[in-house]
């Protein structure tokens, strides 16, 4: 009798830790929100663009630098009350490095007067977004997160053949299952796994 | 017959083991996070950091984030040793009853 309590105790410590260390570990916490910010911002370049309101040519910097200035403030609120893992770390660089270029590349191509195919420029963005998203899922290991990058691959290869509104339509479907459905269930999925574990000594 | 090692009382406390396992996981922890994910009290919680901080097992950073304090925590090098040790200890105390 007393052995098979030493032994559950010794088991209990053991699954004690693992639990543990994959609290600490889990790195998706507290992200789903940016995915829908994105989407949300897309969007709204998007049909600021398509309604031809004044000051047109603003419409993707304005919303894209608005949407960074508020990426970094919520994760600088966050930062101090969460730690950071290597993985976290590693997947935040990729982003932000991907965010950079695209920033720097279309701020460019768009001031230059270069940027004059809509195709090429939904292509060079779904092929980015595929890029980091595939980069952050083969980190995480990662299916629905891989699934999303080949939806933007599919996207590239797509406005690469086609164009006018259909490309515009399924640039926006993308946006929609890739960033918005894809964040709120991210949200949802962090929000049912934040149940406390109590350890009481 | 070989003989069982012996469990290390620093590390085996429930609530420290809890820390040790999640600080091990990440590169350095704010108390309120440790707070949140062990369910522990103030009084508790800040007990068992300062057995594992003397025991060599965390250090301690204090710092000022807007104005308001923070204490962040670090499993160190003797730390992880430690917590790899007492893994060790209890697959061998446990033997072929880990699978069951």
């Amino acid at each position: 009798m007393t052995v098979n309590v030493e032994e559950l105790e010794l088991k209990d410590r053991l699954s004690l830790i693992e639990t543990m260390i994959a609290e600490g570990r889990r790195t998706t916490e507290s992200n789903g929100w940016t995915f829908v910010l994105w989407g949300v911002a897309y969007y709204i370049a998007i049909l600021w663009t398509a309604l031809g309101y004044d000051y047109m040519a603003w419409a993707w910097p304005v919303t894209m630098t608005v949407a960074s200035v508020l990426t970094v403030i919520i994760f600088g609120s966050k930062r101090s009350k969460r730690p950071t893992t290597t993985i976290a770390r590693a997947i935040g660089s990729i982003w932000c490095a991907i965010g950079i270029s695209m920033f720097v590349l279309f701020l460019a191509l768009g001031w230059s007067g270069k940027l004059m195919d809509y195709n090429i420029w939904v292509a060079i963005m779904a092929a980015m977004l595929a890029t980091v998203n595939a980069a952050s899922s083969m980190v995480l290991k990662w299916m629905l997160q891989f699934a999303c990058a080949a939806v933007w691959w599919a996207l590239t290869i797509y406005a690469c053949f086609s164009g006018g509104k259909l490309l515009t339509i399924a640039f926006l479907v993308a946006i929609f299952f890739c960033q918005i459905v894809f964040g709120i269930y991210l949200i949802i999925a962090e929000a049912s796994q934040r149940g406390k574990v109590a350890v009481h000594a | 017959m070989p003989e069982l090692p012996e469990l290390n009382p620093v590390v085996h406390g429930k609530l420290r083991l809890a820390l040790l396992s999640l600080l091990v996981g990440v590169e350095e922890a704010e108390f309120t996070w440790l707070r949140s994910k062990t369910g522990a009290t103030d009084g508790n919680l800040g007990a068992q950091l300062a057995k594992l901080e003397e025991a060599g097992y965390v250090s301690v950073k204090k710092k000022f984030v807007q104005r308001k304090p923070q204490t962040l925590y670090r499993i160190t090098e003797a730390g992880r040793a430690a917590l790899a040790e007492y893994v060790q200890a209890l697959k061998q105390m446990l033997g072929g009853a880990i699978g069951d």
